[in-house]
């Protein structure tokens, strides 16, 4: 019986962590990376969660013709830099950013419609440590 | 001359008005529920979401996208303000939020601003049946009239408003309402496109139309996430009927180039520009219609 209060009580503290971190991360977001977007509009489409070190995500979008976009990768400091890049539908590589060599920011415009990815993947680290961050994928507009 | 009373002296009455025809307060019928924790739609669901996500564009985005292709302005083909009582159901009530939120996106953009607090206060209604009380705080509505002549200030307000009722829902573990409302709002932007290109059906909106495969076929699996959820199997089925019109469009994509035209990235598409027939148009147009008038009736 205690086993199960204590398991319950245990899936229930986990369940409780994962809610609060996600909603550390989108608060993260709203408050340290919506501004990075500025001059361009946030398209309010939150892409985001808390990631370690080993782990990857990617995000699939559309960019329509004539319109200008800047596509930021948002990181936690505690997880350090990460890599990323966007790419195009057949994998070619149309902008990459390094761990040891980050760029905040992409800007573009779109001369046609298209749609790309965004993949992030974090570095493995040489700690004993494995810390969980959050990273924001962002995307902003002009009008 | 005769006597003029200034906009804003007759928003706050007829807002009173749209609060009072809002009234009822009905329980849903049904209720959205979290899903099972134990299904195994929902650990793969969890596990992919973690790693992969779906970017469905904004209404906002979408209604921005309207203008620049030359769209107009008609009022009269968004959902009348008057139904938002007759939404008893948990999952018409999360439809709606999305549609009444593409129509207030809509309104917004081409400025007309009685018509945006009209459609904030009926989004709110609803948000306020839902349970989503906290995306809509009392200031929301303070400051939209506050503003009411700043364009840019109202844009703003609605976005971040956007963005917190969709961070609630997810927070709080009922990601199926926040489903609905990107699909309602995803299919009310399809029906103003289309219901505006029947006026005014110009080569760049049938471009912007038929380039909506794109964002619908993340839509699709978007939803296909959620694995047999019954409560998200309609308009599961309703997308897909709308993916299999769109099958033959040419919807641009595919590998791009990146040039510097003075120092700005251009990245353009190598396949051929979006484009759709008539008669794809006229099938997407009616059928967006069926399912737009299923979700607000």
């Amino acid at each position: 019986m205690l086993r199960i209060t204590f398991a319950s009580l245990l899936v229930a503290g986990m369940m409780l962590a994962g809610t609060t971190a996600q909603a550390q991360c989108k608060s993260f977001a709203k408050n340290k990376c919506v501004p990075g977007l500025a001059p361009y509009k946030f398209n309010e489409t939150f892409n985001g969660a808390q990631l370690a070190p080993g782990d990857e995500a990617e995000v699939a979008l559309t960019f329509y013709s004539g319109q200008e976009y800047r596509v930021m990768v948002c990181v936690h400091q505690i997880l350090g830099e990460v890599n990323w890049k966007l790419v195009d539908q057949n994998n070619k590589i149309v902008f990459e950013s390094m761990a040891d060599d980050p760029k905040p920011a992409f800007d573009f415009k779109a001369a046609s419609t298209t749609q790309m990815r965004v993949v992030v993947w974090v570095p493995e680290r040489k700690t004993e440590m494995t810390h969980l961050g959050c990273v924001a994928i962002m995307v902003g507009f002009k009008e | 001359m005769p006597h003029m009373l200034h906009p804003r002296k007759l928003l706050l009455p007829a807002l009173v008005l749209l609060l009072a025809a809002c009234g009822g307060g009905e329980q849903p019928k049904d209720t959205l529920q979290a899903p099972n924790a134990d299904s195994l739609a929902q650990s793969e669901r969890q596990s992919r979401t973690k790693k992969i996500f779906y970017s469905i564009p904004s209404p906002m985005e979408t209604a921005a996208l309207l203008k620049k292709a030359g769209a107009s302005y008609n009022g009269k083909i968004l959902n009348d303000v008057k139904n938002v009582d007759t939404y008893t159901a948990a999952s018409k009530q999360a439809l709606n939020l999305g549609v009444y939120g593409a129509d207030l996106s809509y309104a917004s953009v081409f400025n007309h601003t009685q018509e945006s607090i009209f459609y904030t206060s009926c989004a709110r209604r609803l948000a306020d049946k839902l349970g989503v009380t906290s995306a809509f705080n009392d200031s929301v509505m303070g400051l939209m009239e506050q503003h009411q002549n700043d364009r840019e200030k109202m844009l703003d307000i609605i976005s971040e408003t956007y963005w917190d009722m969709d961070r609630y829902l997810k927070v709080n573990d009922r990601e199926n309402i926040s489903a609905l409302m990107i699909a309602g709002g995803w299919v009310e932007g399809l029906y103003i496109a289309t219901q505006v290109a029947r006026t005014n059906p110009s080569a760049e909106l049938k471009q912007r139309i038929a380039e909506q495969k794109l964002s619908l076929t993340d839509l699709v699996s978007l939803l296909e996430t959620y694995g047999e959820d019954e409560t998200l199997k309609g308009v599961r089925a309703d997308v897909k009927a709308l993916a299999e019109l769109y099958t033959e469009v040419q919807a641009g994509g595919g590998g791009v180039t990146a040039t510097q035209e003075n120092g700005v990235t251009v990245i353009g598409a190598e396949g051929e520009a979006a484009t759709l027939t008539d008669s794809q148009l006229k099938a997407i147009t009616e059928k967006a219609a069926t399912i737009r008038n299923s979700y607000i009736n």
